[in-house]
């Protein structure tokens, strides 16, 4: 609000300013020429100068059309407004990162919680399944010794039988081929004594 | 088991009709030779008992039969009630009943010996009387030949086996060494 009084005297002192100043130009450049020469020149640099003021008021009067102050006026504070939403974002951004932060630190730890947490259920797991495989192989090994202490044991009794079984026969052969009626008449008496002394 | 608790039944009541008469063992023998007659026809047999045939047709089978032997009236009566309670066909049973009955009367048991080869001289002798001072009883021996017990003797007297064979002594060994004793 302040701005806008000397924006509208300011023109009008620097366009007296620039008239002045080019009056004073030119009396020192006719004071300084001399001649009718020089009144050429003096006067081609009056349309030059008269041409130029035209112009300069030309631009006031187009630049007073134009609202060129509030244009940059609301410019500024459109880029003041921007950069407090840009400090705000980055305020917030910043805050967000923060958390972010400190939620990556957080989740860090919980990280490495859970980690050591797997791993000493996994070491637990290991020692359970080896234990339990341990135990396993124990008892299949257990069982494979009694399972061949029970083969063995039949393929002995087996083989104990066959060959008592061979015995035998080859015994009864011998026995049948060898018997003699004496050996008869021997083992009847021998009974017929055993069937007197037991009743 | 019914047709042997009947059989029973009619050899003690021929048994029981014999003793009274005095004439049990000869009743004994008549039925026993009427029975292995019988058994050992079989065309005879089955035509006594055959249903398909008349009872009276039968009976004059059975009459015919007991008109050329000399059994006695009472075995003849017995015969022709078998006949007409159709029981004949059990005479075998019968007739092996009224053995055994009659070996209880008269204090007998029967002894079925085996050996590989004959008794030799006295032994037959000796071991009847060695039998008959164990079961207190007349024994009548059945000695019967068997080479697979290979030497030895074995006696049954009703229910008691006495086995001195050689083989029976081999079993004997062999389930020893099975036991590992």
């Amino acid at each position: 609000m302040d701005t806008y009084p000397k924006t509208r005297k300011r023109p009008w002192l620097a366009v007296g300013c620039f008239a002045a100043g080019s009056v004073l130009l030119s009396s020192f450049a006719l004071a300084s020429g001399g001649g009718a020469d020089r009144s050429a020149d003096l006067l081609d640099l009056l349309y030059r100068w008269i041409n130029f003021t035209l112009l300069v008021i030309i631009l006031v009067i187009v630049l007073r059309k134009v609202p060129i102050k509030e244009f940059f006026a609301s410019r500024i504070e459109g880029i003041k407004k921007e950069l407090e939403d840009l400090k705000t974002q980055k305020e917030a951004a910043e805050g967000k990162a923060r958390d972010l932060e400190s939620k990556l630190k957080a989740f860090e730890g919980e990280r490495k919680e859970i980690l050591a947490q797997y791993r000493a259920d996994g070491l637990a797991e290991k020692e359970r399944i080896l234990a339990e495989a341990r135990d396993r192989a124990k008892q299949i090994l257990e069982q494979a010794e009694m399972s061949i202490q029970y083969e063995l044991q039949t393929a002995k009794e087996k083989l104990k039988d066959e060959v008592v079984a061979v015995a035998a026969q080859r015994a009864e052969e011998i026995i049948a081929r060898e018997m003699t009626d004496r050996d008869q008449d021997r083992l009847v008496n021998e009974f017929i004594e055993t069937l007197g002394k037991t009743h | 088991m019914r047709r042997s608790k009947v059989s029973k039944r009619y050899a003690k009541a021929l048994l029981s009709l014999g003793m009274e008469e005095g004439r049990y063992q000869e009743y004994g023998k008549e039925l026993r030779d009427f029975a292995d007659f019988y058994e050992s026809h079989r065309e005879l047999n089955q035509a006594i008992a055959n249903p398909a045939f008349t009872l009276e047709d039968r009976k004059e089978i059975l009459k015919a039969l007991l008109a050329r032997s000399a059994a006695s009236e009472t075995i003849r009566n017995f015969l022709n009630l078998l006949l007409d309670k159709n029981r004949i066909s059990a005479l075998g049973e019968i007739s092996a009943f009224y053995e055994r009955l009659t070996d209880e009367v008269s204090n007998i048991v029967r002894a079925e010996v085996v050996v590989p080869r004959p008794l030799a001289g006295e032994a037959e002798s000796k071991l009847g009387r060695a039998l008959e001072q164990m079961t207190s009883k007349k024994v009548r021996m059945n000695v019967r030949q068997d080479k697979s017990i290979l030497g030895g003797i074995i006696v049954k007297i009703g229910d008691l086996v006495v086995d001195g064979s050689v083989k029976a002594q081999v079993q004997g060994i062999k389930e020893s060494l099975k036991r590992g004793e």
